[in-house]
């Protein structure tokens, strides 16, 4: 390995076209040979910024204006790059830069070709690109999908996969091509344990065989603490005056920025809204009031499976195989399982999105069956697991407000829209996106995403609040703003029913913790 | 990936287009509605022995069920050179040249539908991309090339997301066409907006991934191909030729077929 830095940058200043402040200012950044780095901040401190920055993954001329400088160690042909915001500043070929330094992005399906249909094809997409020869490529493919856990699934339709075999192909695709350098964007997003801990693993594999590897995160969990170096960005906090946003908080060592494994004086982390998990807020636990009160929701025997013509899968074969769960009033419930065990298609059931095989979904006593999903909307809220798949309209407001108020007509507006307005902004205040009232969506932070997802749920006052994966990406913030909806909601009587891999999260709220296992629900204690 | 009876899937991606365009092409130069509808009748029972026969029925009863009503109202009830009326309508006559020209034009265009919908649902998107790149098509043409052909299907998937994402908020979408309507007019804006979203994105992880680059692409599978695959490709293309040309032929020297 030689010597020095593999990656070093410096953003003096990035920003947007259009935007009026710096979205990235004063930040360094060095990648050694074989080092951890963590990049961490809150919601909107720019680090997937950084992260598309150093990728060399922002279009055009970096899709904004970037003065500072990178430089590929001795390894990349690239050299030192200098950036001084003008039209005349150097383009990077992002292939031959991705050759050194590889990017796994936040939302894991971006990184797919989308034009393969095996799990096998995708990661040889990168591979037959470069004119790799197909013996040598399917050694890589065996060695890569031993790395991240993908042996099983090399056959696998990409598009069928869930949230956590998604981020593990995603990464397979960067690992392929054996860069020097890999940058992974919340790399345990929707990970399972075991997901997690073999990605885990591989970046320590990869560091040991001389990998520098950047880890952006919100969260400062077990893999950032291994971490030699942390870069803490700070937060934009919305109308606190903060300008924070963007700018480089703290540097060092885990051990000069934690003390006793808290966040130390000065505060940066907790400044920046970054969870660190042993300085989570402790809560007083729950007082269990729905007793022997009726259940709002109950499944019954409920047995679901897939097949490729939409029709109800073999016995046997089924991703649901006869789950039983009742949910009472004010009640929180916590649902864990490994990636791919059907949590997702659990929740669909709920809301009608998915119809039982057989079995019974009983809603306040009620079978769903027959019922329209647009219909039971209105007493089951679904927080999707994926927010790009729950928002679809063009600013945040036009999407709390969707559906809410009275039946639309084809040519006619909701009559009641200034109460429509009204209750969308209070929802959006509530997750404290009030400045974002005319954004579009998908220029939200992913973790704003989310909390606007969540705005589009809890507008509705549901009975039910159906939340899958809701912590993923989010800050100490987001973390809040998730706590006081649940809370609100279960005081006037809804029951919450979520699904995470964030079991500390889940033994923290719920009142009850199941685990989704071979299709069946069990305690989980 | 699981077959129908009769898959297309398992076929080259070129024998296919081939079949379609060879279809479409023969059809249009037989030009008689008799013809067209035993080529139909064809499509359809072929169409019924795959494994996403509903989407592909469903796509082309979308575009044909407007386009057949819109012909029988232009050419049914308005044809000038119309002479058997069948029946008055004020201004409007229902003459049997009209009714058969509709027909006709209706029966054909079924045909082009039905057999690029079908090429296109059934096509295996990455063996497609392989065999237009080994004919030396540059990547990015091919990925165009394919985001077309396959434009359908994807925009079909993209919009039951859509459609379920407004559903788990309320939209009920009830069997009436004033439903349906309302339905696609609030998906049209989002589909349209999320593919161009994600093309933008798309086009950054495609270039990260070296898709862009000069260097020839080696390809992990192969695809299938057989004799008898290339044999009956040559064997639709003469038979296109020669349909051409016997109508021009027919048309130059041996008045109307």
């Amino acid at each position: 390995m030689s010597a020095g830095p593999l990656l070093a940058a410096h953003v003096a200043s990035f920003r947007f076209h259009g935007a009026d402040t710096p979205a990235l200012r004063d930040i360094s950044i060095t990648a050694d040979a074989g080092s951890l780095t963590a990049v961490l901040g809150g919601s909107g401190s720019g680090k997937s910024t950084l992260a598309r920055i150093l990728a060399a993954w922002l279009p055009g001329h970096y899709g904004g204006e970037l003065r500072g400088r990178l430089e590929l160690g001795a390894a990349g042909a690239g050299g030192r790059i200098e950036f001084t915001g003008g039209s005349d500043d150097p383009r990077i070929d992002p292939a031959a830069w991705a050759a050194h330094v590889a990017y796994v992005p936040q939302d894991a399906a971006a990184m797919l070709s989308t034009v393969r249909d095996t799990v096998a094809g995708e990661l040889a997409f990168g591979l037959e690109n470069l004119g790799v020869q197909v013996e040598e490529m399917r050694c890589r493919i065996a060695d890569t999908a031993g790395l991240t856990g993908l042996q099983d699934l090399l056959e696998r339709d990409p598009a069928t996969l869930s949230g956590g075999e998604l981020r593990r192909l995603a990464i397979g695709c960067a690992v392929i091509r054996r860069p020097s350098v890999l940058l992974l964007d919340e790399p345990f997003a929707s990970l399972d344990a075991e997901g997690a801990g073999t990605v885990e693993r591989l970046v320590r594999r990869l560091t040991a065989e001389g990998t520098a590897v950047v880890v952006f995160s919100s969260t400062a969990d077990t893999l950032c603490r291994s971490a030699s170096h942390w870069t803490v960005l700070g937060n934009t906090v919305l109308g606190s005056g903060e300008h924070d946003g963007g700018r480089q908080l703290a540097a060092g060592t885990p051990g000069t920025l934690l003390v006793a494994g808290v966040p130390a004086d000065g505060d940066a982390l907790a400044r920046s809204g970054v969870v660190v998990p042993e300085d989570a807020p402790v809560t007083a636990p729950r007082r269990i009031h729905a007793g022997g009160a009726t259940p709002l929701l109950e499944l019954i025997d409920v047995r679901f499976g897939y097949d490729r013509a939409g029709d109800v899968a073999a016995p046997g074969t089924e991703t649901l195989r006869g789950v039983d769960l009742a949910l009472r009033p004010g009640e929180i419930l916590a649902v864990t399982g490994a990636n791919g065990s059907g949590k997702s298609t659990l929740l669909r059931q709920l809301n009608g999105l998915l119809r039982p095989g057989s079995g019974t979904v009983l809603l306040k006593g009620a079978p769903t069956d027959g019922t329209p999903a647009g219909v039971l909307a209105a007493d089951v809220g679904l927080l999707f697991q994926d927010p790009r798949f729950q928002l679809f309209e063009r600013t945040a407001l036009r999407e709390v407000a969707f559906g809410l108020g009275a039946k639309r007509r084809l040519l006619r507006r909701n009559g009641d829209d200034a109460g429509v307005r009204e209750r969308a902004l209070a929802a959006l205040a509530a997750v404290g996106l009030d400045a974002h009232v005319n954004t579009h969506p998908l220029e939200l932070p992913a973790s704003s995403r989310r909390l606007l997802a969540l705005a589009t749920v809890i507008a509705r006052e549901p009975a039910v609040l159906a939340l899958d994966e809701p912590t993923v990406g989010l800050d100490r913030r987001g973390l809040e703003v998730l706590d006081t909806a649940m809370a609100e909601a279960t005081a006037w009587g809804a029951a919450v029913v979520m699904v995470t891999h964030h079991l500390a999260y889940a033994r923290a709220r719920a009142d009850r913790l199941l685990r989704l296992d071979g299709g069946v629900l069990t305690p989980l204690d | 990936m699981s077959r129908g009876t009769l898959s297309l899937e398992r076929l080259n991606p070129l024998t296919t287009l081939t079949g379609a365009a060879a279809v479409a092409v023969i059809t249009t130069a037989a030009g008689h509605w008799a013809f067209s509808l035993t080529v139909l009748g064809g499509l359809l029972a072929l169409t019924a022995r795959q494994a996403r026969a509903a989407a592909v029925l469903r796509a082309a009863a979308a575009i044909l069920l407007p386009f057949w009503t819109a012909l029988l109202f232009m050419h049914g009830l308005f044809f000038p050179e119309g002479r058997t009326v069948l029946a008055e309508l004020g201004p409007a006559a229902v003459t049997r040249e009209g009714l058969l020209f509709a027909l006709d034009a209706g029966l054909r265009t079924g045909v082009f539908v039905v057999a690029f919908l079908l090429f296109s649902f059934t096509v295996r998107v990455p063996e497609l991309l392989t065999v237009l790149s080994a004919r030396g098509l540059p990547p990015r043409l091919g990925f165009v090339v394919v985001s077309a052909l396959t434009l359908l299907p994807a925009a079909a998937d993209r919009i039951r997301r859509i459609r379920a994402a407004q559903e788990a908020r309320g939209l009920v979408i009830g069997r009436s066409l004033a439903s349906r309507l309302l339905a696609a007019r609030l998906q049209a804006v989002p589909l349209v907006l999320s593919l161009v979203h994600e093309s933008g994105e798309r086009a950054q992880a495609l270039d990260a991934r070296g898709f862009s680059g000069r260097q020839p692409h080696t390809s992990l599978r192969t695809v299938p191909d057989s004799a008898p695959q290339w044999a009956a490709r040559r064997v639709l293309l003469v038979l296109s030729l020669a349909a051409v040309a016997v109508r021009v032929a027919l048309a130059l020297f041996g008045g109307r077929a």
